[in-house]
């Protein structure tokens, strides 16, 4: 597999309607903090600067301008797309490129401005991610893609809305303590599962955020980690799956087939299994997706998900801390920068650097992300594990 | 010769239409279903392809002649795309034919909330002057 590689430093926009920003300065907040511990743009070999859709921003050539921006102009750089897995496609990339011996230390970021343009606008964009010939003339929105799922979610094993809002619940409980959230506030459950309609069954509160932000990692073979850090966190497992493009293709709604295949991958490259997992980064777009993504990932069996909900399992003291950040409901969605904000987080809830003791979790050896694009077509997994 | 009629498929338009997607339309526009069959190895596809998913072959259409479909899920989408941001709420449902074959179309005739195994039948819709499509009635 290559020679072994670590991410041994992050950095983190303020994620939020950041019209104080567009992407350039979003990258440049999200890179400086690393700048600052030392790893100036010198040292950083090549990089993987990544965006996942340009009709936001109509920049072309984007990862060139987010170059010149940092100072890293005379360094190969490129652009990885794949929707909502754009970060962790990128970090999947530079990982091979330093695994495969091309560069020793690569500067990976993800990044996305969403807010230029109105919500309906957002709303446009993404649903051409759907088929442009068979779904987006019926107007089949990013969460009515997730809707299907809990429609048939919600049948088949007969649960409550109230399942779906109680994940919304945690995620505004641990968003509420992140200063870098986008919408960090507690949410009522009663408040939750009485929200304005969206695509129903879902609401509001089932709802990511339209979010501009960035985030940033740099990642070191083996033999270099010692330079920047005495506290790397080793890339362990990487496993990567998709599905059929056109959602009534599936043969279940009730699971992401690629998200089972890519988390069986990471396992397996890991040399572990989900009950070795401390904590988890999941990508929930929709309360339905983390629902779905306890029982993809192996945390629970199909249609017992709810159990890890209704016990407050996934809290920072329970059994499988998930999104104890705020995941993509509080802490917000910019489409390219979410799969690195979820290694950012693992990093830092690693090393103990969580803000507030109240969502540190304790002694975090495996974290696990979880990262899912548009409505499955691409799943990411990758597999952490403490270095020190 | 006259020129062609443009039709598209649904309500929010794509635009990039080709001579086998203009034909299909034409038959659309007749009331005909067609779905596709490989003229090789002999797969059937709803929506059509006109490339074998399995071994790139051409594939040619064939009148697609079920009616009856049974919902297997569905969302009420109460805010939607700019492009069909004056439609809404509309509800999507994804049926499925007793074939196994599925197709994903807007329920135009509801009265109470849609349900997950609810009969669903096929029907047509002449949106305007050039849009047409099928669509769910219960
Ligand atoms: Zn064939």
């Amino acid at each position: 597999m290559g020679r072994n590689v670590a991410v041994v430093a992050g950095g983190h926009s303020k994620f939020g309607k950041r019209y104080d920003a567009t992407m350039r300065e979003l990258c440049a907040e999200a890179y400086k903090p690393i700048y600052d511990e030392g790893i100036t743009q010198d040292r950083i070999d090549a990089s993987v600067l990544s965006y996942a859709a340009s009709q936001f921003s109509g920049q072309g050539a984007g990862s060139a301008l987010i170059a010149d921006y940092l100072g890293i102009q005379d360094k190969p750089h490129m652009r990885v797309e794949s929707a909502c897995t754009t970060g962790t496609a990128s970090l999947r990339a530079a990982w091979g490129m330093v695994a495969a011996g091309l560069y020793d230390v690569m500067l990976v970021l993800g990044v996305e401005q969403m807010n230029r343009v109105s919500s309906a606008t957002a709303t446009e964009y993404m649903s051409q991610a759907g088929d442009m010939r068979w779904e987006y003339p019926f107007g089949i929105s990013f969460p009515a893609f997730y809707a299907l799922m809990a429609s048939r979610y919600m049948a088949d094993y007969g649960i409550p809305h109230e399942v779906l809002s109680r994940i919304s619940v945690k995620s505004h409980h641990y968003g509420a303590q992140n200063p870098k959230a986008h919408l960090p506030k507690e949410v009522s459950l009663e408040e939750a599962d009485n929200a304005v309609p969206i695509c129903r069954p879902l609401n509001l509160y089932d709802c990511s955020l339209i979010t501009d932000g960035a985030a940033a990692v740099v990642i070191a073979a083996e033999e270099r980690v010692k330079e920047f850090t005495d506290r790397p966190m080793w890339i362990r497992g990487i496993g990567a799956g998709a599905s059929e493009m056109m959602i009534q293709d599936r043969k279940s709604l009730t699971s992401i087939p690629g998200a089972k295949r890519a988390g069986k991958a990471a396992y397996e490259m890991a040399g572990i299994g989900p009950d070795d997992i401390d904590m988890a980064q999941v990508h929930d777009c929709f309360s339905i997706a983390e629902l779905i993504a306890y029982e993809d990932l192996g945390f629970a069996e199909p249609g017992k998900g709810r159990e890890i909900v209704e016990n407050k399992e996934n809290y920072h003291e329970g059994r499988i801390p998930v999104n104890c950040d705020g995941g993509l409901k509080s802490k917000g969605h910019p489409l390219g920068a979410t799969g690195i904000s979820m290694t950012y987080e693992i990093l830092k809830q690693m090393r103990g650097e969580a803000e507030q003791p109240s969502r540190q979790i304790k002694d975090v050896k495996y974290g696990l992300a979880h990262n899912v694009g548009q409505s499955g077509q691409f799943v990411n997994v990758f597999i952490f594990e403490r270095g020190f | 010769m006259a020129e062609e009629k443009e039709l598209y498929l649904g309500y929010a338009t794509d635009k990039a239409v080709t001579p086998f997607m203009a034909d299909w339309l034409r038959n659309l526009e007749q009331e005909k279903l067609m779905k596709s069959k490989c003229t090789s190895c002999g797969t059937e596809y709803l929506p059509p392809r006109q490339h074998c998913q399995k071994c790139l072959s051409i594939c040619e259409l064939t009148e697609f002649t079920e009616r009856e479909a049974k919902l297997y899920s569905y969302v009420i989408v109460d805010f939607g795309p700019e492009s069909l941001s004056d439609k809404a709420p509309y509800v999507v449902a994804i049926g499925e034919f007793p074939s196994g074959l599925r197709l994903t179309a807007h329920i135009t005739n509801l009265m109470s909330p849609p349900e997950v195994g609810m009969p669903l039948k096929l029907a047509f819709e002449k949106i305007d002057d050039k849009k047409i499509s099928y669509k769910w009635l219960v």
